[in-house]
């Protein structure tokens, strides 16, 4: 019965037509030209390349980003449920999988769309800003800026899909976007220090830790991750938890009684 | 009835925990009726309507609506219900239009000509392209209602619906309910404590006391007691004392006297107070308000 693209459709229309998305996107977008041109400023000698910028304001910026991301994910079905929508929602002919899967694809979508923006406009300022072709300390041997860059890209966009997915399945479980959006991004900044405090170079088991594998940009400069994991073993770990974190979400939403 | 009911409950029980909120309530709603659905607060008739939609998941039994199961067949037996559920919830930072749009999208062959027409019938025409959060409650369960039917259900559902709403919004729903029954063939089921409401609202009526099924009445054409059964009469004369000796029984209030008796009866019993020079001023049947009958079916049981 009618066609899984409009559900998408209207999940985006709820967060287009939005007056704080604009706001977001706003900031995502003025954050990026500004810590270039500041860069710019404050950087002597002409030796910075066009992608070492580019990683650098990334790395600010990739927060904004990810937080931006967390807070649609965090609200696309807790939100639902604060307005009371969700039970004109639940009563149309669509089974209850369906409208998470287009609630979910709304928020990947968005979450895409940041970090395009994200590095289009990174990348623009910098080719502007920026012609310093000398070679860069921050590269490793053997590779060219842009392949490094985007590869680096890539990393911390799987860093914020997973943190999405984890806001996602929070805000389904406990219909509360502010305690999802909390603990989401409570994750975000302290896995550094879990990664710290249980290596995987002390524990065997630590390596089984999601908080372990999500930053994924070491493999960059070396095949090796603390404690001898590979970048497929990383790979694999996240995907199962990525799978539970949607299962959860899937079950939750799909046998939940909806009372007021 | 003769035709197929358009819902049929089997035996519905839903229990939380250990509580039961609906015990094994079986009915059967005949289509092209507005059927009121009446009980006090915390009957558990928001909790039958949510089971009826799929909000909540049935303990014991089965709902079927238009011959499918809400359990195995959601989509299908959904497809027939349009509804409101407790209040009229709507996208507040979308325009009206918008939030129909958004409803439309969800279902099969709603065009904007259909979304336009919908807007006419509930009066909206003016307001609908404002956001939704500068609308009145009024506004909005009309907007509820709009969403409910877009797509021409087959039954309507709705709950409470008549919260909020000032006497002339609550004429115009009735009015406007009673429409869509009798021109369009909808079925409508209502629930409400607002029973005077339900009188002028309702074909019939069934009644939920903690999670029973007390009864179901028909209000129109004289009621279940039909033609020519004894209804409680009333006769106003001026010597009650001989009236009711000569009446033979009904009990003496003031100059009122009240006995049970059929059509015929009345006319002879008024015969025979003339004959003997009794003045009557006054003959009526006590016709008791759905109020009084419901008040005395469910007592004064506390809730719960």
């Amino acid at each position: 019965m009618g066609n899984f693209f409009s559900l998408v459709q209207n999940e985006n229309m709820k967060i287009y037509r939005r007056v704080r998305t604009w706001v977001m996107l706003g900031i995502l977008v003025i954050v990026n030209l500004l810590i270039p041109i500041l860069f710019s400023m404050v950087e002597s000698g002409g030796q910075t390349t066009i992608w070492d910028s580019v990683i650098l304001s990334s790395s600010f910026t990739f927060f904004l980003c990810t937080i931006f991301s967390v807070i649609i994910a965090a609200d696309s079905v807790a939100g639902e449920f604060s307005w009371g929508t969700i039970k004109l929602l639940l009563i149309r002919p669509w089974s209850r999988s369906k409208i998470l899967l287009s609630k979910y694809v709304s928020v990947v979508l968005f979450s895409l769309l940041c970090t395009l923006l994200l590095a289009g406009i990174s990348i623009l300022v910098s080719s502007l800003l920026f012609s310093g072709a000398a070679e860069s300390g921050m590269l490793p041997f053997g590779k060219s800026g842009m392949a490094f860059t985007l590869q680096y890209l890539l990393c911390d966009y799987v860093n914020l899909f997973i943190t999405v997915a984890i806001a996602f399945m929070l805000s389904t479980v406990f219909r509360a976007g502010g305690l999802a959006i909390g603990l989401a991004l409570f994750m975000m900044f302290t896995k550094g220090i879990f990664t710290t405090l249980f290596s995987p170079e002390r524990y065997v088991w630590a390596k089984y830790l999601i908080f372990t594998h999500m930053d994924l940009t070491n493999y960059l400069q070396s095949s090796e991750g603390p404690g001898g994991i590979t970048l497929g073993f990383s790979l694999a770990v996240l995907a199962v938890y990525y799978i539970v974190f949607l299962a959860i979400s899937w079950y939750v939403f799909s046998k939940r009684d909806v009372a007021a | 009835m003769q035709h197929e009911p358009v819902v049929r409950l089997e035996g519905v029980t839903k229990k939380v925990s250990s509580k039961t909120l609906v015990e094994n309530v079986t009915l059967d709603i005949p289509p092209g009726q507005v059927f009121g659905f009446l009980g006090p607060n915390g009957a558990g008739k928001t909790t039958t309507i949510r089971m009826m939609v799929g909000l909540t998941s049935i303990s014991q039994g089965d709902i079927k609506i238009c011959g499918y199961s809400i359990k195995e067949h959601f989509e299908k037996a959904v497809s027939n219900v349009g509804a409101i559920v407790e209040n009229p919830e709507m996208y507040k930072f979308l325009t009206g239009y918008q939030n129909l749009r958004h409803f439309a999208r969800m279902m099969t062959g709603i065009n904007d000509a259909r979304i336009q027409e919908v807007v006419k019938l509930v009066g909206l025409n003016n307001r609908i392209h404002d956001k939704v959060k500068t609308y009145s409650l009024g506004m909005r369960q009309r907007l509820g209602v709009a969403q409910a039917i877009l797509h021409r259900p087959k039954l309507l559902i709705l709950d409470e619906p008549t919260n909020g709403l000032d006497p002339q919004g609550i004429r115009e729903l009735r009015d406007y309910l009673r429409h869509l029954c009798h021109e369009e063939g909808t079925t409508v089921f209502v629930s409400s404590h607002l029973l005077s409401e339900m009188e002028l609202m309702c074909d019939s009526v069934a009644i939920i006391q903690n999670g029973r099924l007390i009864d179901v009445r028909s209000l129109k054409d004289g009621s279940i007691e039909g033609q020519d059964a004894a209804l409680e009469t009333e006769f106003m004369v001026d010597e009650p004392v001989k009236a009711l000796s000569i009446l033979q029984g009904g009990t003496q209030q003031g100059s009122l006297i009240t006995l049970k008796l059929n059509r015929d009866e009345v006319a002879e019993m008024n015969a025979r107070l003339v004959q003997a020079g009794i003045k009557v001023y006054g003959i009526h049947t006590v016709t008791r308000s759905l109020e009084e009958q419901f008040l005395e079916m469910t007592g004064g049981d506390p809730i719960g």
